[in-house]
């Protein structure tokens, strides 16, 4: 229990007449990496945003470390370190790679816009020492002979790892990651992988991805979630996730 | 051959993070600081200082107090002239009112009145996006105007709503003539230029690019909607109050509510799509292009009329300017949607490779 | 107060307001087709009625010059789709907006160069007088011509809500207003589509341009008259033919309403800015006017 950095609590979400969670539970450990699977429509976005605080469930809550809510702002979710990437990718599309991961460390900036426009000592160094902490982020990522290309000119697959790049600049407890290997070829998913779980390793940082490649979960996965029309119908590890007949149902189409 | 950057290395974040990283472009720009600050007023004749130069200078401070706004934070807005109008005028209440109110102070009380109306007149941007808020700047626009002509308070109740600019000085020094207030408007415009561009590399300009370029995915990252939006208002009316006061004292001398009217926000506007949205070299290009292109255009219109044996009546001209204009404006969003500065920066890209070919 | 002197303020302004929406339409068909703001209706609209009245003074038809002025009206919207809007196809709404403002100055210098800049008078056979039956029994002046422009704006309305609703082409027009790609992919040729909005437009503008003429006299301040459509754009929704009409009775009443009520207590004029005010706090309520579409960004 005390382990649990992430607690899901009977969590139901509406649209008008569509249901799109209901009464889904269940939590996520400090430092493991959790998957949510499901066949398509299943919810699995919707859970995410309501992890952010992109939408407000009708019942249930969440309960992040010692903080229980039901509807967040999403700003404060980022203030309290919670993370995330998107599915269609939510770049800053003006920007170069290099301003749109500074972007990620902008709760940590102190000066405010005076100090900034003067280009004093405080601004300077402060500018200074976080572009020093993006460049390790750059490094980590291999993206460094792209830092100066906007980031609209960048091909698919390195998007995705520049938005990746800006939620780890956050230096986020929790980071939410919404199909991150999507649309990628092998070797893209290889170095994406990589990446993940590296930062899990190095960071330490909890991750709960929401994946559709079968292989990825079941390699890089501590443990997986698997919603169906909005019910959570399997909670386990891989190996059990995978052989237990409700979700090879779910995935083969079997009506219950 | 000469722009070339080998052998200059960057050891340091700091040196990466220089407003011009190149040597040549160091060399370039002191070169052109001191052409503008010593060799102009001594060489530049009366005439062209008062009615090019600094009237440029000027509208490159408004251009770029819009491109802050527009260019960088996203936010369409067709109140720039307004902004100028609380300027000027506020700037002018400050010095009848304030007894010994040093002139770079009436400037910036000009600029902080105009900075409270920007922040009233930018809070519908936190509701209302677009061109629904295009829209809703000029109620801005309009009324602003209204209000300035119908409190007698703001011309010190003169019949006509004109005020006439007083004399400025400064430590004692008259600044009376062209090439003294062309060089008070170079030393204020390069010092906000200078501010402007810090601002926009640093945190609050990437937030200002953030909001324009995904607001949603902005505020998901911790980016505060409502202070970012108004801050972007409050600087860019800054600016453009700043820009109407040395208007008013630098240039016309004479100054009605008529002079900043619609037509001046969209000639602002007109600024920085041709000089380049979201740069501050794009602001600065832009207003040189306004400013000289009806001098090419009445100069190429006579000796077209001479060469042709014709003349052709000013109304004639006119519309004819108004149409190349119309059309230029066409033919640059065509062309080159991101302006001068993109064209500058292509010729420079060019010109690294020169006389190679690529 | 006296009821009699406020209905007659308030009809006054009402139909003002049906002026108003006669302008407002045409901004609302190019929108809903082509996602393009056009802010040079204006300058269509002085254009139109300057064509039609320079005609006439030089001893044209009333009608012939009609037709003439039609086509051409329909020859400068084709002309506009294929020389401005063609090759900016892809580019955000902000740059089409600013090539239409482009062509606003293009459009002004076009026709003072083409017709002169002197103001002319306008006349369609329907006198401004106040209606003798309304004044008479309920001692209510209602202009005529004002009934009269309602009644056109009216008809217009109609036969704009068949000709989207019934005929193959408003079904196309509906669809690429919808969604361009998906129009395009069960092929309806979107560059024709846009030519023809552009056409309807055009001629909404001359019918605007003749309206406004009457009453205001065709000169250049005329091109100011689409200024004031914009507010009535805020409230109806850019992409609503009925909330052009209906935003256009509220801003006209409470418009007219102002003037004559607060006005006098205010030094007068605030008829350059009330609308505007009125629209800004109507948005505060309503983001995206009555009937706009709401816009979700989907993140």
């Amino acid at each position: 229990m005390s382990d649990a950095l992430l607690e899901v609590r009977n969590v139901s979400l509406a649209f008008g007449g569509v249901r799109a969670l209901s009464e889904v539970s269940f939590d996520v450990r400090r430092r493991e990496v959790r998957a949510i699977i499901g066949p398509n429509g299943a919810g699995k976005s919707s859970m995410l945003n309501v992890l952010n605080g992109v939408y407000h469930p009708q019942q249930g809550t969440i309960r992040f470390e010692n903080l229980e809510f039901r509807g967040m702002d999403p700003h404060r979710a980022a203030r309290l370190g919670i993370a995330r990437t998107f599915q269609n990718i939510a770049l800053f599309k003006g920007m170069t790679v290099l301003d749109n991961i500074m972007t990620g460390r902008n709760l940590r900036m102190r000066c405010n816009f005076l100090q900034q426009a003067l280009w004093l000592g405080p601004a300077r160094r402060e500018e200074l020492e976080h572009r020093r902490a993006v460049e390790e982020i750059i490094d980590f990522l291999e993206i460094q002979h792209v830092r100066k290309t906007p980031v609209g000119r960048l091909p698919y697959g390195l998007q995705k790892r520049v938005e990746l790049g800006r939620a780890l600049a956050a230096e986020p407890k929790v980071l939410l990651l919404d199909e991150p290997m999507a649309g990628m070829n092998l070797e893209e998913k290889q170095d994406m992988c990589r990446f993940v779980l590296d930062v899990n390793d190095q960071f330490g940082t909890t991750l709960v991805l929401i994946e559709h490649d079968m292989g990825v979960v079941m390699d890089i996965s501590d443990r997986v979630v698997v919603l169906d029309y909005g019910r959570k119908i399997a909670d386990g590890s891989p190996q059990e996730v995978r052989n237990d007949q409700k979700v090879i149902d779910a995935y083969l189409g079997v009506t219950h | 051959m000469l722009y070339r950057e080998a052998g200059q290395f960057k050891s340091t974040y700091a040196e990466d993070q220089q407003i011009f990283p190149i040597r040549q472009d160091r060399i370039g720009i002191a070169l052109l600081l001191l052409l503008a600050f010593v060799v102009v007023p001594l060489v530049g004749d009366q005439y062209w200082l008062s009615a090019i130069v600094t009237p440029f200078l000027i509208l490159s401070l408004a251009a770029l107090g819009l491109n802050i706004l527009t260019g960088y934070a996203g936010q369409l807005s067709l109140g720039t002239a307004a902004f100028m109008a609380v300027g000027a005028f506020m700037a002018y209440n400050a010095v009848l009112r304030i007894p010994g109110v040093p002139i770079i102070g009436a400037f910036a009380i000009g600029g902080l009145c105009a900075a409270a109306v920007g922040l009233v007149f930018g809070l519908p941007s936190l509701r209302i996006k677009g061109f629904y808020l295009a829209v809703a700047t000029l109620a801005c626009q309009f009324f602003v105007l209204w209000a300035i002509n119908r409190i007698g308070w703001f011309s010190n109740h003169s019949s006509s709503g004109v005020i006439t600019a007083q004399t400025i000085s400064i430590l004692g020094y008259g600044i009376v003539s062209p090439a003294q207030k062309y060089l008070l408007t170079l030393g204020i415009v390069a010092v906000m230029a200078l501010a402007a561009k810090n601002l926009m590399r640093s945190e609050t300009g990437r937030a200002f690019m953030a909001v324009r370029d995904m607001d949603v995915a902005a505020s998901v990252i911790g980016i505060p909607m409502m202070r970012t939006k108004l801050l972007a208002f409050a600087i860019s009316s800054f600016y453009c109050g700043v820009a109407g006061a040395l208007y008013a004292y630098t240039y016309l001398g004479t100054v009605e509510p008529e002079a900043f009217t619609l037509d001046l926000s969209f000639r602002v506007l007109f600024m920085i799509i041709i000089g380049g949205i979201g740069s501050v070299l794009g602001s600065f290009l832009g207003a040189a292009f306004i400013t000289v292109f009806p001098i090419f255009l009445n100069r190429g219109s006579e000796w077209l009329a001479s060469a042709l044996g014709v003349e052709f009546s000013h109304a004639a001209v006119s519309n004819i300017e108004l149409i190349i204009f119309g059309g230029l404006i066409i033919f640059f969003l065509i062309v080159e949607p991101f302006g001068l500065a993109r064209l500058w920066q292509i010729a420079k890209e060019k010109l690294r490779l020169w006389p190679f070919p690529h | 107060m006296d009821l009699a002197f406020f209905i007659e303020v308030l009809v006054g302004g009402l139909l003002a307001g049906v002026m108003y929406s006669l302008v407002a339409l045409g901004f609302v068909l190019i929108y809903k087709a082509s996602g393009v703001f056009n802010f040079a209706q204006g300058t269509m609209v002085f254009f139109a009625a300057l064509t039609y009245v320079s005609l006439v003074e030089r001893g044209w038809n009333a009608w012939l010059a009609l037709l003439v002025t039609l086509a051409v009206m329909v020859a400068l919207g084709v002309a506009t789709e294929r020389v401005v809007l063609r090759p900016l196809v892809n580019q955000p709404q902000i740059t089409l907006f600013m090539a239409t403002i482009g062509l606003t100055f293009v459009l002004e210098g076009l026709s003072q160069l083409i017709w002169g800049s002197q103001p002319h008078g306008l006349e369609l056979g329907i006198a401004d007088v106040p209606m003798e039956w309304l004044s008479q029994r309920w001692n209510v002046n209602v202009s005529q011509f004002d009934l009269f422009a309602a009644f056109v704006a009216g008809v217009l309305v109609a036969g704009l809500a068949v000709f989207f609703q019934k005929t193959r082409i408003g079904r196309a027009l509906r669809a690429v207003a919808d969604d361009h790609q998906a129009a395009l992919a069960v092929g309806i040729p979107l560059q024709h589509i846009w030519a023809i909005v552009w056409a309807v437009a055009g001629f909404v503008a001359l019918v605007a341009g003749l309206m406004w003429g009457v009453r205001n006299g065709v000169q250049f301040a005329l091109t100011f008259v689409a200024l004031k459509a914009l507010p009535v754009l805020l409230i109806g929704g850019f992409e609503s033919i009925p909330g052009a009409i209906l935003g256009g009775l509220i801003i006209g009443a409470t418009e007219k309403l102002a003037e004559v009520y607060v006005g006098p207590m205010v030094g007068g004029g605030i008829e350059s800015w009330f609308a505007y005010v009125v629209a800004l706090l109507f948005l505060l309520v309503r983001p995206e006017g009555l009937f706009g579409e709401k816009h979700i960004d989907r993140v």
